[in-house]
């Protein structure tokens, strides 16, 4: 580690403040609390000195300097603010407006607009210029990028952040001077990664959104900032949205709230991809089979039915005639509450789910080793990181800008093992190409069995690769689902020898909640193996789980083409498609499907229940990183209900006392004076909880924070700071303490989604921008498979 | 004199009566009066429901800014904004309104939105008969706001009858 800085102090506007030597005056400026105007000027990009709007007096130098290009000093007096600077900012703003067109009301920049503010504030409305302003016809560069040239005001943030951030150097700079024009890469149009960032960035309406062109304006909206619901990163998306004649619609994504992990960052999913959830396909009302043909039904005609045949063979059969497939893109809520609902209500542990990532087999390699893993965050500071496997550019947007900004910011050294010549390999200190499937061996490697090399690749170039793993501090390791099963030991076990945290890459937006809340035939939320059960958690209802593990996924379909399965309950998934199932397996068993869409499997079920989207509902996700955070209601479609209620109500139906599922308050409807407090002999362990956690029972049996308190009290490594969590923050979650016994884990059934930057399972199907993007930009792969989740 | 005083103030008052017998009427003859304002007399400031006017080449002026909307105190006007294409071009600017409502239960004809107008779309007219049995009637929609064809245009009547014959009610302006 270097040493820290040195402190520099100088005086800003009469007021002392000190910085390390090296930051720029603008910077220093606005951590002391004095804002100083700027276009180009951008935190974390490179220094562009364009605009000219950050212009203020330093003592001893004879004209106006840029506070965005000069280095603070020893010494220094600086003013912010006074008539001189007043006039010349004035006068830039004279200058940009000179050939900006005065389009405001039509701009959808309009309301959100720096240029906007920085003329309200400066005043400078009234222009000398006389000439006819130079008029381009707008461009579309691509089906989510507009670009307005004469809006433009040439602060090359879009440029930078292209180039620099995204590493994708798809804008440039043609002719000079004050003939300047952004360009795209392909001479009239944008061959990129759609991000966006363009757009969000740039000060002006010269860059514009195609998804929410022209649709509404910023004021118009509420601005939610929610968890994106597609790959597993938990980036914080602002959805806009705004009240429409079936609910809330939600208008547009973008990053307002740049308190998320994500920081600047979205990617094409995050910021355009909720379109899905006004699909014209979606299934708003309930479906019942009536005539071999799905027809339209009242809400409660389908949880009679579903709860009288799920009754009826769970009474008869027993519930291992029963399975439950659960969801990689349900909250933690309606994910421990859907293996709660299969294990005390149905009597089954036949309950699982399309598995992207073996977490057991990482919680097992970890045995309770404390602070091993990596948060989202860690991978932006970390001095070191090693990735084997995986294409974070295609799969993990995030994850690749932090690693690209952790290289290019702190010049931290990127080591890179990969089968394929992957994007971050510019990035690397170290790329080292194998060959496809030996990223195990390539672990055993690590641990020090040098005849795992033979494998992999070239000793020689391992050897040097290994050495310089050996020596990084605070490295971070990231791995792809290509290490599984018995090759993450040698990994943790590496890990654990130089000091490292380590992630575990899923691929959907809650994988990792869903293995965590336990949607295993073999494993309780927390990774508790149901056959072995003990201590505290014994007393509670996990102590009434069935002890036999139950059916994996894939047995449940044998079983049902066996005859021996009567009843099977989905949940946001389309096993049929992903595994490639025999559909005709289904055909003599009560199928249930919850979906937004008539998925392969739904299509074959016998009652199909419209559900809400992640977008549409409040909760938690855990990302792939295990950070928690929490989701935020902002669409609303009326006539759907979300995954949590629906199961709350089958329950209900099935005539099981809901208190026993969802520890919601006792109430004027809710107790009929059964729950007995704390206070009068037998302890309500719940109530004891809150009341220790101060927290107040909830009211609502559909209200997910209810199960959160269960959750945080039984799931261990979850007891994050509640204030944090509901303010929005992230919370890194430990994972449980097993001992250092073995987990059941099953790597033949980790079946990775394959998705790239434009696709997103089951909502990437449905969603127009991705798929137009698609249709424009690249073929679809061709091993692109047909969606699960 | 008791009576006589009497007398005399009767004899007064009744030269007032007398008087204003032959003064010119003040009182507006409405709704009795000729023409379509039926006698009601307005001034040229008067408040009235709005008209969304037109440029000279009868193209819609609003562009759909939303402005109005976000001036307006009692949240009364709902707009959804559409993008004009070739085929398809309603007003002079890259957006027009695709949705244009007034709802006359919440409107209180402050003019706000008239100031807040940039594009001089939105205006006071003197429409003021607004009394209806069945308050949906209130919420007015754009084809009841906006101003008739410019008549050099020659679409005047036939537009106006159209919007009649498909059961609208006319326009009051």
């Amino acid at each position: 580690m270097a040493d820290a800085p040195k402190l520099v102090n100088l005086t800003v506007d009469g007021k002392a403040i000190t910085a390390p030597a090296g930051t720029l005056l603008i910077d220093a400026c606005k951590n002391a609390g004095i804002e100083i105007p700027s276009f180009c000027y951008y935190p974390g990009l490179s220094v562009q000195g364009a605009c000219r709007m950050c212009l203020v007096k330093i003592e001893k130098m004879p004209k106006l300097q840029t506070s965005c290009t000069t280095v603070v000093g020893e010494g220094m007096v600086v003013t912010t603010e006074n008539d001189e600077i007043h006039q010349a900012r004035k006068s830039m703003l004279e200058l940009v407006l000179a050939n900006h067109p005065l389009d405001c009301p039509v701009c959808d920049a309009g309301g959100q607009c720096e240029l906007q503010d920085m003329t309200f504030t400066y005043g400078a409305a009234e222009s000398k210029f006389v000439d006819i302003k130079n008029h381009r016809d707008e461009q579309q560069w691509s089906p989510v990028v507009y670009f307005d040239r004469p809006r433009c005001i040439l602060c090359y943030r879009c440029v930078r952040v292209c180039g620099e951030g995204m590493d994708v150097w798809a804008l440039g700079i043609q002719q000079r001077g004050v003939s300047s024009v952004i360009a795209p890469n392909m001479e009239d149009h944008l061959e990129c990664e759609e991000c966006g960032m363009c757009i969000d960035i740039c000060p002006v309406g010269a860059l514009t959104s195609g998804a929410y062109r022209y649709k509404t304006r910023p004021w118009e909206m509420n601005h939610v900032a929610t968890v994106c619901t597609h790959c597993g990163d938990g980036c914080v998306t602002t959805l806009g949205v705004r009240r429409s004649d079936t609910g809330m619609e939600i208008m547009r994504g973008d990053n307002r709230d740049k308190s998320g992990i994500n920081g600047d960052f979205l990617c094409i999913k995050g910021r355009y991809a909720f379109d899905f959830s006004k699909e014209p396909e979606r299934i708003t009302v309930p479906l019942i089979r009536r005539n071999s043909k799905l027809e339209p039904a009242t809400w409660e005609a389908a949880f009679e039915l579903i709860a009288s045949k799920l009754k009826e063979v769970r009474d008869r059969d027993g519930g291992q005639a029963i399975g439950v497939i659960g969801s990689n893109r349900t909250t933690n809520e309606e994910n421990y509450l859907l293996q709660k609902f299969a294990r005390l209500v149905l009597a089954t542990n036949n309950i699982d789910h399309h598995r992207t990532a073996d977490y057991p087999g990482f919680v097992s390699a970890l045995a309770g080793t404390q602070n091993m893993t990596a948060s989202m965050r860690d991978v932006a500071s970390a001095p070191a990181i090693l990735l084997i496997g995986n294409d974070p550019t295609e799969q993990h947007p995030l994850l690749a800008w932090q690693i690209r900004n952790n290289v290019r910011l702190n010049k931290a050294r990127l080591y890179t093992v990969n089968s394929n010549q992957i994007k971050l390999r510019r990035q690397s200190t170290v790329f080292h190409l194998i060959s496809a499937g030996s990223e195990g061996a390539f672990a055993q490697f690590l641990v020090g069995n040098d005849s795992a090399a033979s494998s992999v690749g070239d000793p020689q170039a391992l050897n040097s690769l290994r050495d310089k793993l050996r020596g990084e501090q605070g490295l971070v390791i990231a791995f792809g689902s290509e290490i599984r099963g018995e090759h993450i030991k040698p990994l943790v076990q590496f890990a654990q020898s130089v000091g490292a945290k380590l992630i575990c890459l899923g691929d959907y937006a809650n994988s990792r909640g869903a293995a965590d809340m336990g949607l295993y035939p073999d494993l309780l939320p927390g990774y508790y193996p149901v056959s072995q059960l003990t201590g505290s958690k014994d007393e509670d209802w996990m102590g009434k789980a069935p002890k036999q593990p139950g059916l994996t996924l894939q047995e449940m379909f044998s079983a049902a083409a066996g005859g021996r399965l009567r009843a099977l309950y989905v949940v946001g998934s389309n096993p049929v498609a992903r595994y490639n199932l025999d559909p005709f397996a289904l055909k003599n068993t009560f199928t249930v499907v919850q979906d937004m869409f008539l998925t392969e499997t739904a299509t074959l079920a016998d009652v199909v229940l419209p559900a809400a989207n992640a977008y549409e509902k409040g909760g938690t996700f855990t990302n792939t990183c295990g950070d928690l955070q929490r989701l935020q209601k902002a669409g609303d479609v009326t006539t759907v209900k979300s995954d949590f209620e629906i199961i709350v109500r089958i329950a209900n139906a099935m005539g099981y006392d809901v208190h026993g599922l969802v520890p919601f308050a006792p109430g004027l409807r809710a107790d009929m004076g059964q729950t007995r407090g704390a206070e009068s002999g037998e302890a309500d362990r719940h109530k004891v909880w809150l009341t220790r956690q101060g927290i107040e029972p909830k009211l609502s049996p559909f209200d997910p924070l209810a199960l959160l308190d269960e959750i945080q009290r039984l799931v261990p490594g979850y007891e994050v700071s509640r204030l944090n969590l509901m303010a929005g923050n992230d919370q890194h979650t430990q994972v449980p303490d097993i001992g250092s016994g073995e987990l059941p884990s099953h790597p033949e059934l980790i079946v990775p989604s394959e998705d790239t930057l434009f696709t997103s399972g089951t909502l990437g199907r449905y969603s127009k921008t991705l798929n137009s993007v698609m249709e424009n930009d690249r073929a679809v792969p061709e091993d692109a498979g047909i969606p699960a989740d | 004199m008791p009576i006589l005083k009497n007398i005399a103030a009767i004899a007064k008052g009744m030269s007032i009566t007398l008087k204003e017998m032959f003064a010119p009427t003040v009182v507006e003859n409405y709704p009795d009066g000729p023409g379509p304002l039926k006698g009601a007399k307005f001034q040229e400031r008067f408040r009235g429901v709005h008209v969304l006017q037109r440029d000279e080449n009868g193209l819609e002026k609003c562009v759909a800014c939303f402005l109005c909307a976000a001036a307006c105190p009692s949240n009364c006007i709902y707009i959804e904004a559409a993008e004009n294409t070739a085929e398809n071009r309603i007003s002079g600017a890259e957006r027009y309104a695709k949705v244009y409502n007034i709802d006359y239960n919440r409107c209180i004809f402050c003019g706000y939105c008239v100031e807040a107008c940039p594009t001089d779309a939105i205006t006071h007219g003197h429409g003021f008969e607004l009394a209806t049995f069945n308050a949906s009637n209130l919420v007015y929609r754009k084809e009841q706001l906006l101003a008739p064809m410019p008549a050099h245009l020659g679409a005047n009547a036939v537009f106006n009858k159209a919007e009649i014959d498909k059961g609208m009610p006319a326009l009051t302006s």
